[in-house]
């Protein structure tokens, strides 16, 4: 057997008490394409930025060839032989195809050869199997193929280990196609490639190895004609019962708050159709990318839907703006709380306040600060939010402490329907046992509860109902008391069972 | 616990850049006592305001601009085009009394042109005041063309060069009406929280229902109409137009408002640090010309300020270290629960 | 459509290829309404006047394509002519051909100050040159003490160079002053085209992240730009104390606007990333030609220079961001594509959860 080009021994990364990987180990074998696969959050992108240097490892070892290797710089890990692709691809919008590829070459002469470099790069796509014309400028490829380019680039500077983040997800099928055969003809000339997917499909339809990662230890890593859909499955979610929660009892009235019909969105998604009763918990699961977060924008004007029907509270309505929709009840609480969630250099105070600024307002448009102080100081008090100046910035505050603001926000508008986008990414236990306690609380004084999470043992022990989301379609609904990890999740990649392998 | 509390509120405001302006401006003061006398008398700090009251009219509303996260290069030429405009109705025979409403509507319609490349059309704020800021300029000059208007009504120049209401002027009871005004919309009304949450963060603004495109709209007309106003005074102050007035005022403008603490990528600052911020370029162009320094020397020292005032995030965070690490001490273990 | 044009040709050609056009279509239009348009003397006068327009606007594309801007410009060929004026006057023996790179020397130098507190101290660089601006005008009227540079005390060939002719094609002279600005597009373009070096200032202003991913020293790149921005803005210096003679301490003002009117117009995009110097020269050509030719045309008055040329600006950089707007919209990802293939349909079939009724 042929050694490996890469291999990792023993690493750990910790991020301040947090590992997000230990004592993880992987081997690469040249002309082999070897699959990674995990949940959300397992560790798999911290692992790829460990090997190329992005990250530098807390202990543990990296060898390529043999040769141990400490990377500290992108740039290192080229020289190395080790590049990453990723799904949105880092090219220069106003440079040609050639360019782009040849840019990292420190080492070519000053003066550029264009005739040379396009011939060059002539070579280098068709040694991908692709047909690009390279002198077109960047800015009018396809994401395909800026990825293209990319591996390109990649393997301009003899990178023998190539890995790919994810790099389908938001491809087209025959796009999906042509990376594939990328992918295979590389292996062929011996470079190792890492692939990253949630699909697994391709997973079996393409990887000779596959490596199951969870929780940013390393499960298993089997040749692929050894493992089954369902085995793959049950090693990704496998977690003993430590660290779940308790499930609380549906308060669900059976009134229904909200009801959409046939939502669709053109290039985003298509025949959304579900409802929420007054005090039902309902989950959005699927992987990102599945549209779910889009679905929301809809709900909440800020990009509404092309067709379909929204009903509250039984009647037909018109959502335009987030304004309409704050109007109408609903309230959205975005994942991403530094770009869409709170304004950090604002008070805190004010940052609850914002949408219901009218409420606060006497005519002539002046604010009662007296009146929002005390709504905040509620707040603070109810949510626990930890401050002892209510005026000043939220960026001063923790992570935690931010999310109960964004929270407080949306709270103080009164909503009927709370949409809540990942409610407790990135935030500690005993945060997020707080968080899910207000939920409860306001399932039970009846507002109609959507939440869209990648984690899945949080929507097991949330949900009344569970919504599975792929690729821009719901690929089915469950009862949240009778479904399992392992259900929810193939459904979300789309595995398929025994029967329809054989 | 509550002890230190009280001893970060009694610290706080020592710390912030407005206390560092109102520092730096007693010093002012004390130093040009010193050299002279009638430094600080009524009547010197008010011709010390006259001589500007054009330019720090104007910085009020560009303190909403810079807060909002734009850039307004066209007030100065917006203050030349509707002094201009006024002379050239005036000479067209328009009564003056008819002429300034006439002119202020202009204002507002400048702004307005303003506004709708920016906030529609989505042109980046300093590309469109840069292209207005020539373009207004030029139709300035196409209605006066090289020539100077004088010899308007007498209660026109006088609203500019009398006391109005005791010692003073008009122009300076309409500054600290802006002031005022511009103040308590900031700190109390629903439209400053809106400017300041569009200024720090258009997006969560958007998702927070508040219309940006309104907000920003808003800013830029009344940043039109004011200039316009402005202009008018000065048509009113000096007695005549040309097509120069005002000509590169907007630099002074912009370095006023950054001076006062705004930051240049939005979301802080407040109406009293403009206003501490214009009371030292005026004392300090005051001092400066007592030890004669000329004007264009002055420009070059406000512009060496202007450097450091956007080095006030940098100056900021030295300062806090320097003498608030153990005031905020508190604020930090918390950070890290 | 528009989509095969931008493919064969590049945005940038296309943009090029219409400003010419227009640029033809004014001189008709002139040559229509102005007697005796087509001159050599015209001719003459709207070359050596481009060319100084056509120096500083290349220096303004090349800060412009890193995404920053150069306002100082003005103060800065105001200082090199009156500082170069002074020297000559008093070393009126230094050999001609050191006066040129000693012009762009004291130019850089300028640069230099607005290149380090842009990229070392990471200061915007709009604040920064609107700053240096009022402090390089101070330095020379401080310097000056109000006192002017006069032609009598310039050597001769320096006062002479500005109309020294370094050939001529069938009537229509061509000024060594026009030869230089050419000889330096030229140079830039072929810098900026085929020099890795060159090709860096596009890079770090198309996508900074993916720079500083390919290894590419931002700081370094952003100062190089500012010191050749300086550099030509001092040559231009050297050509305006040639032209002109007489040299006050109001020398240059408002030129930094007309350098950025011309990148604007020429179609280098103030987001940094693209446009050529060919862009600028034409853009140059098109703000000055028109300005010429304003003063000229009596139907209409010579004060409606600046207005027009607002507008004008204003227009070009409109069309401009609706045209990429266009060109943009096509590379949104074709999911609908994927989501309508029939193969996704049965996949989930096959699964048998328990599925609520709905």
């Amino acid at each position: 057997m042929t050694n490996p080009i890469l291999e990792m021994r023993n690493v750990h990364k910790n991020f301040g008490k947090t590992a997000a990987l230990s004592n993880f180990s992987l081997a690469l074998y040249p002309g082999e394409i070897h699959a990674l696969v995990g949940e959300n959050g397992a560790g798999k992108s911290t692992l790829i930025k460990s090997m190329t240097g992005i990250h530098q490892p807390s202990s543990g070892e990296i060898f390529v060839d043999g040769k141990k290797c400490t990377f500290r710089s992108t740039q290192e890990s080229q020289a190395g032989g080790v590049a990453a692709i990723y799904q949105e691809p880092m090219v220069f919008p106003d440079l040609n195809i050639a360019e782009n590829i040849f840019i990292s070459h420190h080492d070519r002469p000053a003066f550029i050869n264009w005739k040379q470099m396009y011939d060059e790069a002539e070579k280098l796509v068709a040694r991908l199997g692709v047909n690009l014309d390279v002198h077109r400028a960047a800015s009018s490829l396809t994401l395909a193929e800026q990825q293209t380019v990319e591996i390109a680039r990649a393997i301009s500077l003899d990178v023998r280990v190539l890995i790919m983040d994810e790099p389908s997800a938001s491809l087209s099928n025959h796009e999906v196609e042509r990376l594939f055969g990328i992918a295979r003809s590389l292996r062929d000339q011996g470079v190792a490639v890492l692939y990253i997917s949630h699909r697994l499909e391709e997973v079996f339809e393409l990887s000779d190895k596959v490596t199951v990662m969870r929780d940013g230890e390393h499960i298993s890593t089997k040749p692929t004609a050894e493992v089954t859909h369902d085995t793959l499955v049950a090693e990704m979610v496998g977690r003993d019962m430590q660290g779940r929660f308790a499930r609380v009892p549906s308060v669900a009235t059976g009134e229904t708050m909200l009801s959409v019909k046939g939502l669709r969105k053109f290039g985003e998604f298509r025949d959304i159709s579900f409802e929420v009763q007054k005090g039902e918990i309902v989950c959005f699961s699927g992987l990102v990318g599945a549209k779910r977060t889009d679905v929301a924008l809809a709900l909440f004007g800020i990009e509404p839907a092309d067709e379909g029907q929204i009903e509250i509270d039984g009647k037909n309505v018109e959502i335009a703006t987030p304004k309409d929709a704050i109007e109408m009840g609903i309230a959205y609480v975005s994942e991403d709380r530094r770009k869409l969630g709170i304004a950090m250099e604002e008070s805190i105070t004010a940052n609850i306040t914002l949408p219901m600024l009218a409420r606060y307002a006497n005519k002539m448009g002046l604010i009662n600060t007296q009146l929002e102080h005390e709504d905040a100081q509620n707040y603070r008090e109810k949510l626990n939010i930890k401050t002892n100046d209510l005026d000043g910035a939220v960026g001063t505050l923790s992570g935690g402490n931010q999310q109960k603001v964004m929270l407080a926000k949306w709270l103080n508008t009164n909503p009927t329907i709370l949409i809540v986008d990942e409610p407790t990414r990135g935030i500690d236990v005993g945060a997020k046992a707080e968080v899910h306690q207000i939920i409860h609380d306001l399932a039970a004084a009846g507002v109609a509860i959507l939440i869209i999470s990648s984690d899945l043992p949080e929507v097991m022990s949330l949900a009344d109902k569970i919504i599975v989301m792929r690729e821009g379609h719901i690929a089915g609904i469950f009862a949240g008391e009778d479904a399992s990890e392992e259900q929810v999740m193939r459904l979300a990649v789309g595995a398929k069972t025994q029967e329809e392998v054989a | 616990m509550e002890a230190q509390s009280n001893i970060q509120r009694l610290f706080k405001p020592l710390i912030s850049w407005e206390g560092f302006l109102l520092f730096a401006l007693i010093l002012l003061f004390i130093g040009n006592s010193i050299s002279s006398p009638f430094f600080l008398t009524v009547n010197n700090q008010i011709n010390l305001f006259q001589l500007s009251i054009e330019k720090v009219i104007v910085a009020v509303i560009m303190t909403l601009v810079i807060i909002n996260a734009e850039i307004d290069l066209s007030v100065a030429s917006i203050m030349g085009l509707s002094a201009c405009a006024f002379g050239w109705l005036f000479q067209m025979g328009v009564p003056a009394a008819a002429a300034v409403p006439m002119v202020l509507v202009l204002g507002a319609i400048l702004g307005g042109f303003n506004a709708f490349w920016i906030a529609w059309v989505g042109i980046p704020s300093l590309v469109v005041t840069l292209a207005t800021m020539i373009a207004f300029r030029g139709m300035a000059r196409v209605l006066v063309e090289d020539r100077g208007i004088t010899d308007f009504p007498d209660w026109f120049d006088g609203l500019g060069q009398n006391p109005f209401v005791g010692p003073f002027p008009l122009a300076m009871i309409v500054f600290f009406l802006l002031v005022a005004i511009f103040y308590v919309i900031l700190q109390k009304s629903t439209f400053g929280r809106q400017v300041y949450f569009v200024g720090s963060n258009r997006e969560v603004a958007e998702f927070s229902g508040v219309n940006v495109r309104r907000v920003k709209a808003t800013i830029f007309i009344a940043s039109g109409l004011i200039s316009s106003l402005a202009g008018l005074l000065f048509a009113a102050r000096v007695g005549a137009v040309r097509g120069d007035v005002a000509l590169g005022f907007e630099l002074d403008i912009i370095t006023i408002v950054l001076l006062g603490g705004v930051s240049i990528f939005g979301g802080t600052g407040t109406m009293i640090g403009t206003l501490l911020s214009i009371l030292i370029v005026l004392n300090l162009r005051n001092g400066m010309a007592l030890s004669n320094i000329t004007g264009h020397i002055q420009t070059g020292v406000l512009g060496v300020l202007l450097i450091l005032s956007v080095m006030v995030p940098t100056i900021k965070q030295f300062l806090t270290k320097l003498f608030g690490a153990k005031i905020s001490g508190e604020q930090k273990e918390l950070k890290n629960e | 459509m528009l989509e095969s044009i931008n493919r064969k040709f590049g945005p940038n050609t296309l943009r090029v290829s219409i400003l010419v056009l227009v640029l033809v279509l004014m001189v008709l239009f002139f040559s229509t309404q102005i007697q005796n348009y087509l001159n050599p003397r015209l001719f003459v006068r709207i070359s050596t006047s481009v060319s100084i327009i056509a120096l500083i606007a290349v220096g303004q594309a090349v800060v412009v394509m890193t995404r920053n801007i150069d306002l100082s410009i003005g103060s800065i060929i105001g200082c090199t002519a009156y500082f170069l004026g002074g020297i000559m006057a008093l070393y009126p023996n230094i050999p001609a051909f050191l006066v040129m790179p000693l012009a762009m020397l004291i130019g850089a130098g300028f640069g230099m100050v607005n290149g380090l507190l842009v990229s070392r101290f990471k200061l915007p660089s709009i604040i920064v040159t609107l700053a240096t601006l009022a402090i390089f005008r101070s330095i020379l009227v401080q310097s000056s003490g109000g006192r002017s540079i006069t032609t009598a005390s310039l050597p001769v060939w320096l006062v002479d160079f500005a109309r020294t002719n370094a050939f001529e094609i069938a009537g229509f002279q061509i000024r060594w002053m026009v030869v230089i600005a050419v000889l330096v597009v030229v140079v830039m373009h072929i810098f900026l085209t085929r020099f890795r070096a060159g090709r860096q200032f596009y890079a770090v202003g198309s996508n900074p992240d993916a720079a500083e991913f390919a290894g590419i020293n931002m700081q370094k790149t952003v100062l190089q730009a500012f010191l050749i921005s300086g550099a030509l803005a001092g040559l231009a210096g050297f050509m305006y104390l040639s032209r002109f003679g007489n040299i006050t301490v109001v020398a240059g003002l408002g030129l930094e606007f007309k350098a950025v009117g011309a990148v604007v117009v020429g179609g280098i995009n103030i987001f940094g990333g693209s446009g050529s110097v060919i862009g600028a020269l034409v853009g140059a050509t098109l703000i000055d030609l028109l300005d010429n030719s304003l003063v000229r045309w009596e139907l209409v008055s010579e004060f409606w220079r600046d207005a027009i040329l607002g507008l004008l600006i204003l227009f070009a950089v409109a069309m401009d961001a609706i045209l990429m707007r266009r060109l943009n919209a096509r590379r949104k990802k074709p999911i609908d594509e994927k989501v309508q293939d029939p193969q996704d349909a049965i996949s989930t079939n096959g699964t048998t959860p328990k599925m609520e009724e709905k």
